[in-house]
């Protein structure tokens, strides 16, 4: 029970670390916190679904298609919504959390109340160390969700592109000084964020199925997971959403499965008690 | 003269409102009195959002905890509903305390996150724990009285949105106040002249929580059943919308948010689920290019020029 329990919190684990890291970014160069967030994961699933069932793409097409989507929508929501808030994070707030209540409700309109999943990549399971059989789909996911973790790292810490989105995020004045077109890169690095959201829900989708309001929870596990690792850090969600993961699913298998999600905010209070700028937050955050 | 006239304005309106249920049916006496709720939890909404520029998604949260105390101390302590209201309030006043100890002073955004968190924990204990709260079925609870009457409870609910309003009116007078908008303004500068940031967000928060306790314990002894839709999320996005359509940061603005949106929700009943994403849809396009909602609109057109009078 023990083994299968961390194996289940490891592969959420990395999903929410996925879904951290778009949050992530966006705080961190736009010091906006996006509600929206798990409706924007929703929708990539919502979309994988139609594009892989309905219309019978190939699946990876399907998937790389909807995180597409889901970006350039990102991009509209950005210039439309998020834009003209610059500087007044109060409305940002109020626009994202309106702007989430929308869109749920627009998919219950557009796709139901129902559970939809797209097709599994892969069938069948497989005997994890001799220990437990476990299934093929969530191995798969977590071995996709560590590859987009990587690139997300490979692209932030190794690419010129990184290099603007930490210079940023670090100093945002100087970073304007030095040339740097914070407008655009404030758009661009909205749609990544979304695209991040968009990532992990293309990959969750097949294991967890979408419905309207399945975005909730994830969102706010993000959100967690960003308090927890500090806000702007990006090794602070890599650790924090593996730790959530684990604890969330170690607690439901011994403690209580009613409350898995709540395990999650005993660990936000602590940390707003105990050290409120994080693990891997700075002091003066 | 001119504010002696308009306070007679103001007190005829009052009693014109206070004898208009006398001459309506009991389906638009309900109306009037979800208005009053509305009212109560758009102002106090208000006197957070508005004032300090805080954001707390866990409105329609704590008025959940004042309705479940008040409902849970009568059905199961059997305890007198009004003591029940009383100690709803109170609670809810030490839960936003609490809250907003833990994370009011690392600002903004972490009131946001907390309370969203706060609220879907409270969402998960009182599905949970349905063997006190009945979960979804919801808790039936007595009436405030023993004879049910729609026009007892809309003078209870009138009494409390004015005790409501005139909480918010004299704290935003007052030198809190003052305070509030300076650290809403400038946070850093209000600092400097020695206003404490935190310990006036914090008041404020505690008075909001406590004022949406009140709502919520009296709207549940009202409706006789408690259900998990009082704290919901889409009942924070009502509150939320009537204050920024009616006018974030405007005494009248969520007095008329309130009853503009309920009235019309009354109205577009027939299209069912429909109206929650109507409703998102207008506040969207007024949060964005009315920010200052509907009062706005109206100064900005008709208003003359001359000093807020908030």
């Amino acid at each position: 029970m023990f083994a299968i329990a961390s194996m289940n919190g490891l592969v959420i684990g990395a999903i929410y670390a996925l879904s951290a890291l778009g949050v992530s970014l966006v705080v961190g160069i736009m010091n906006v916190v996006n509600f929206a967030h798990g409706e924007f994961y929703i929708l990539a699933g919502y979309f994988s679904f139609l594009f892989a069932s309905t219309f019978g793409m190939n699946v990876v097409v399907a998937m790389i298609l909807s995180i597409t989507l889901v970006f350039v929508f990102g991009l509209m929501v950005e210039y439309t919504l998020i834009r003209p808030t610059y500087g007044d994070d109060l409305y940002s707030l109020i626009l994202t959390f309106i702007l989430s209540i929308v869109l749920q409700n627009a998919y219950l309109l557009i796709f139901g109340p129902y559970p939809n999943k797209p097709p599994g990549w892969v069938k069948g399971a497989t005997n994890v160390f001799g220990l437990f059989f476990y299934g093929n789909q969530r191995l798969a996911a977590l071995v996709a969700g560590i590859c987009v973790i990587a690139v997300v790292f490979a692209m932030i810490k190794l690419t010129w592109f990184g290099r603007i989105v930490r210079a940023t995020s670090q100093d945002r004045e100087m970073a304007e000084l030095n040339g740097v077109d914070t407008t655009r890169l404030n758009m661009l690095s909205f749609g990544l964020g979304c695209a991040l959201a968009a990532a992990a829900g293309v990959i969750l989708a097949p294991v967890f199925p979408v419905t309207p309001t399945a975005g909730v929870p994830v969102a706010l596990t993000a959100f967690v997971v960003v308090v927890l690792g500090g806000m702007g850090s990006m090794w602070g969600c890599v650790i924090g959403g593996l730790t959530l993961g684990l604890v969330e699913n170690l607690g439901a298998a011994y403690l209580s499965t009613g409350y898995k999600h709540v395990f999650g905010f005993v660990i936000l209070i602590l940390v707003l008690a105990i050290r409120p700028s994080g693990l891997f937050g700075h002091k003066d955050a | 003269m001119k504010r002696y006239r308009n306070k007679f304005i103001y007190g005829a309106g009052l009693v014109l409102f206070a004898i208009l249920p006398w001459t309506l049916g009991v389906y638009n006496q309900h109306v009037l009195i979800v208005c009053l709720f509305y009212t109560m939890m758009a102002a106090s909404w208000n006197l957070l959002a508005g004032y300090t520029g805080q954001i707390s998604f866990g409105h329609a949260a704590f008025a959940g905890i004042g309705a479940y105390a008040s409902g849970i101390l009568a059905v199961k302590a059997g305890l007198h509903p009004w003591v029940g209201v009383i100690a709803g309030t109170g609670l809810a006043a030490l839960f936003g305390l609490l809250v907003g100890m833990l994370c009011l002073r690392m600002g903004g955004i972490y009131l946001s996150l907390t309370t969203l968190g706060f609220s879907e924990i409270l969402h998960i204990v009182i599905n949970n724990e349905y063997e006190i709260t009945r979960g979804t079925m919801g808790l039936q609870v007595p009436g405030l009285m023993v004879d049910y009457s729609k026009l007892a409870y809309f003078y209870i609910f009138l009494a409390a949105t004015l005790f409501t309003l005139v909480v918010v009116y004299k704290l935003v007078h007052s030198n809190a106040g003052l305070n509030f908008r300076a650290v809403q303004n400038d946070e850093r500068a209000a600092s400097a002249l020695g206003v404490d940031v935190v310990r006036v967000r914090l008041l404020a928060f505690t008075v909001s929580s406590g004022l949406a306790g009140l709502a919520g314990a009296l709207y549940g002894h009202y409706m006789l059943l408690i259900t998990p839709h009082i704290p919901s999320l889409d009942q924070q996005f009502l509150v939320l919308s009537m204050t920024v359509i009616g006018g974030l940061g405007s005494f009248v603005g969520p007095v008329i948010g309130a009853f503009c949106l309920e009235i019309l929700s009354e109205y577009i009943r027939a299209w069912g689920e429909y109206h929650v994403l109507v409703f998102g849809l207008i506040a969207l396009i007024v949060a964005r290019f009315a920010p200052k909602g509907l009062v706005g609109i109206y100064k900005a057109r008709w208003g003359k020029s001359r000093p807020a009078a908030a």
